[in-house]
């Protein structure tokens, strides 16, 4: 997914203290590689290879470079950078454009911004921000929960009890990220993060009830606005004879944005208190990722002793 | 309607880890969908075979000889359906 100028101004407008000198007629152009070149080489003649797609960021290094060039050299040069129509020009430390520089980005339409950040900064800021705008997201029909650290999302038909079971989670002190629509976000690690819309975040709908604003009832501690999702928990009504796993060791797996994620189906039925259900799937889950398999060690055990008995 | 009736059959464990989960799990999945009580067992100390936690206490290695009791209306259809995982050797081996 490639970005616009646009969007990279807007969005870095405070967190890179990004500012346009010239060019906002050709905002619309895409930086379709995501990350910032320093032209360094290419200044200096170097055009065997030349990250083109890239923005371009002139720091002190090319700035002292240019002034030692006479008038005419440093036209020249940095027309050869202007002539591969790279996306954009950052300069660096507030600098003012050279002359030369304004007046070939105009003739190319290469749009020219400014920031008061020093280059390795802005080179690290604005690569992880152009990750976060270019990230693969979605929305997933879902409540998602932190229980001891654990991201849970709990899915179900509607009027299963996901909301309620919310509730006896929050109560038991675990915090709420969003209720029924969650917001997924897939980082360049490759996990997903969960949050949620910004319009309802933090309110919830019980029915009976009505919508109530999470925080104002249970505190502050009661939510929590972003989490790494780790497992999906579905609530389903409970049918007798589900082929469904009795020993926990046969894992299944769900797919959101591409990432398959742990998925326990947790059959519902009168009596089962599914808060509780919920808390030892995730706890379980911990477990698990310590290397600790409940299921497969009690196997283990049993299948040993019975190979020694057999043996006899 | 079938009549309330108690079948009584032993079966040699074959397969070579004996009853551990996965074979347990299949019991209680096969078991589990007979309104019938089943117990399973050495003769004396059987647990029901809608247990997961039960079967993996009856020591059903290979070469136990293990006692099974239904009891109810589908006995039979039950019995049936657990005599044949104990021939196949639990989908094992």
């Amino acid at each position: 997914m490639a970005i616009t100028l646009q969007e990279l101004l807007e969005a870095g407008e405070e967190r890179l203290s990004l500012e346009l000198v010239w060019g906002e007629k050709y905002l619309k152009r895409t930086i379709e590689e995501k990350a910032i070149n320093r032209p360094g080489l290419a200044l200096t003649g170097f055009f065997q290879y030349f990250a083109q797609r890239r923005l371009q960021v002139f720091g002190l290094a090319e700035f002292t470079y240019l002034k030692s060039l006479g008038v005419k050299e440093r036209e020249t040069r940095l027309r050869a950078i202007l002539e591969k129509n790279v996306p954009g020009i950052i300069i660096a430390r507030n600098r003012n454009p050279l002359p030369e520089l304004r007046t070939l980005a105009e003739e190319y339409k290469t749009p020219l911004f400014r920031t008061t950040m020093i280059t390795s900064h802005f080179i690290n800021e604005s690569t992880v921000l152009i990750e976060e705008l270019t990230a693969p997201r979605g929305r997933v029909q879902g409540t998602m929960l932190d229980v001891m650290g654990i991201g849970v999302l709990l899915q179900g038909r509607a009027g299963i009890g996901k909301s309620e079971t919310a509730l006896s989670l929050i109560e038991k002190g675990y915090s709420l990220v969003s209720d029924d629509v969650t917001e997924v976000v897939k980082n360049s690690r490759g996990r997903i993060m969960a949050s949620a819309n910004e319009m309802t975040r933090y309110h919830m709908e019980i029915r009976g009830v009505g919508i109530v604003h999470v925080p104002s009832l249970f505190g502050m501690g009661s939510i929590r606005r972003e989490t790494e999702l780790d497992i999906v928990i579905d609530f389903h009504p409970y049918v007798n004879d589900a082929d469904e796993d009795r020993t926990g060791m046969m894992p299944s797996e769900i797919d959101v944005l591409d990432v398959k994620l742990p998925y326990y189906a947790l059959p519902v039925s009168p009596g089962r208190d599914m808060a509780n259900m919920v808390e030892t799937t995730a706890l379980n889950h911990k477990l698990k990722m310590l290397g600790h398999d409940a299921a497969k060690e009690l196997d283990e055990k049993v299948i040993g002793t019975f190979l020694n008995r057999s043996g006899k | 309607m079938a009549k309330e009736q108690t079948i009584v059959r032993e079966f040699k464990v074959e397969n070579k880890y004996g009853i551990h989960a996965r074979p347990a799990a299949l019991l209680v999945k096969v078991a589990g969908k007979f309104a019938c009580e089943i117990l399973i067992g050495k003769k004396g100390s059987e647990v029901s075979a809608k247990s997961i936690m039960g079967l993996l206490t009856i020591e059903g290695h290979q070469g136990a000889v293990l006692y099974v009791q239904a009891t109810g209306e589908d006995a039979e259809e039950a019995m049936e359906g657990i005599a044949e995982l104990f021939e196949k050797k639990f989908f094992e081996d």
